[in-house]
């Protein structure tokens, strides 16, 4: 999966409207990022990635390439 | 002196058994002179729970419950290994947490694979003829959740609906047999997942001091669920079957 297809992924996930998100935008910007689109994200990251987001590694997530880091 | 919920002679089988309230369910049966038989996927905590039970002639067996073709072999086997059962208890099921828009088909039937469909193919199969003695009793463990909304648990929360309308059919038909069977609903109770919510939330926390404050009696110990589970097991509650038992503390009022 590229960095493109990640994104989408993750714009999927979150329910935003493509091309919302680069690697650099920031969490704490994104309206939609709340306590929901987060748990949505934990079932995402363990689905597609076997990724087990715990509320810590949550807590310190500053900008989507952050996220985009553990997508692999 | 007369003792209504002493199961002497009486073999129990317990599906879940290797962790939270199915464990002490166990554990507590036992004590009431039950000899118990475990299924749980995890032998080395199968293991554990029969090292803390009270008496002998316990067993267990290792199976994977959402694999519910295999349910009938294990029952015909579990029967032929220690005779016709008195009770089943089925206290198998997972807790997920799965927002709306992750709850993708695949997600909810494996949900309900274990929650709902091993229930069930496990009632079947126990109610077999040659497979129970008479007045058998079964207890499903459900929650509390059947009843009450929440954000991301669509799919637990009608699992364990399901689970409590599927009592209220079977009892009808299985009366027949003998057969009474119910389900117990617990709110939150001091088991892994509590302690997951504490960590996530703090004892301190609103979400800690709200739920307390709906579920006013306290945070439920399993062994409050397990006296549930033998009350309805023993002949105490012989006119009892269909019904969906709340152990709450209080939340179904609030």
């Amino acid at each position: 999966m590229d960095m493109q297809e990640k994104i989408a992924l993750l714009e999927e996930t979150l329910e935003l409207d493509e091309g919302t998100l680069t690697a650099e935008t920031v969490l704490a910007d994104v309206d939609e990022y709340d306590s929901m689109a987060k748990l949505s994200l934990i079932v995402m990251m363990d689905d597609e990635f076997g990724v087990k987001l715990t509320g810590d590694v949550i807590k310190s997530f500053v900008t989507v390439g952050d996220i985009l880091n553990l997508m692999k | 002196m007369q003792n209504l919920i002493d199961f002497s002679d009486k073999k129990v089988l317990i599906a879940g058994a290797s962790s939270g309230i199915g464990k002490q369910i166990a554990i507590s049966l036992s004590k009431l002179g039950a000899a118990v038989i475990l299924i749980a996927r995890r032998e080395n905590k199968l293991q554990e729970v029969i090292s803390q039970l009270e008496g002998k002639e316990h067993s267990y067996y290792v199976a994977d419950l959402s694999q519910t073709g295999e349910i009938e072999g294990l029952v015909k086997k579990i029967v032929a290994d220690n005779g016709k059962l008195d009770g089943m208890v089925y206290s198998a099921g997972i807790a997920a947490t799965l927002p709306v828009n992750m709850l993708k088909p695949e997600k909810l039937l494996s949900l309900f694979q274990i929650n709902y469909f091993g229930f069930v193919e496990m009632v079947r199969q126990v109610s077999k003829k040659g497979r129970y003695n008479d007045n058998m009793r079964i207890v499903g463990i459900s929650s509390v959740a059947s009843i009450r909304g929440d954000k991301s648990k669509t799919a637990y929360s009608s699992s364990k609906s399901a689970m409590d309308s599927a009592v209220r059919c079977m009892a009808k038909e299985l009366a027949e047999k003998g057969i009474c069977l119910n389900t117990v609903a617990p709110a939150m109770t001091a088991t892994e997942l509590y302690d997951h919510f504490l960590e996530k939330y703090g004892d301190d926390s609103e979400s800690s001091t709200t739920l307390l404050k709906r579920q006013y009696l306290g945070i439920i110990q399993p062994e409050d669920v397990a006296n549930a589970v033998a009350f309805l097991l023993s002949p105490a509650a012989r006119f009892i079957t269909g019904i969906t038992l709340p152990v709450d503390g209080g939340l179904t009022t609030t």
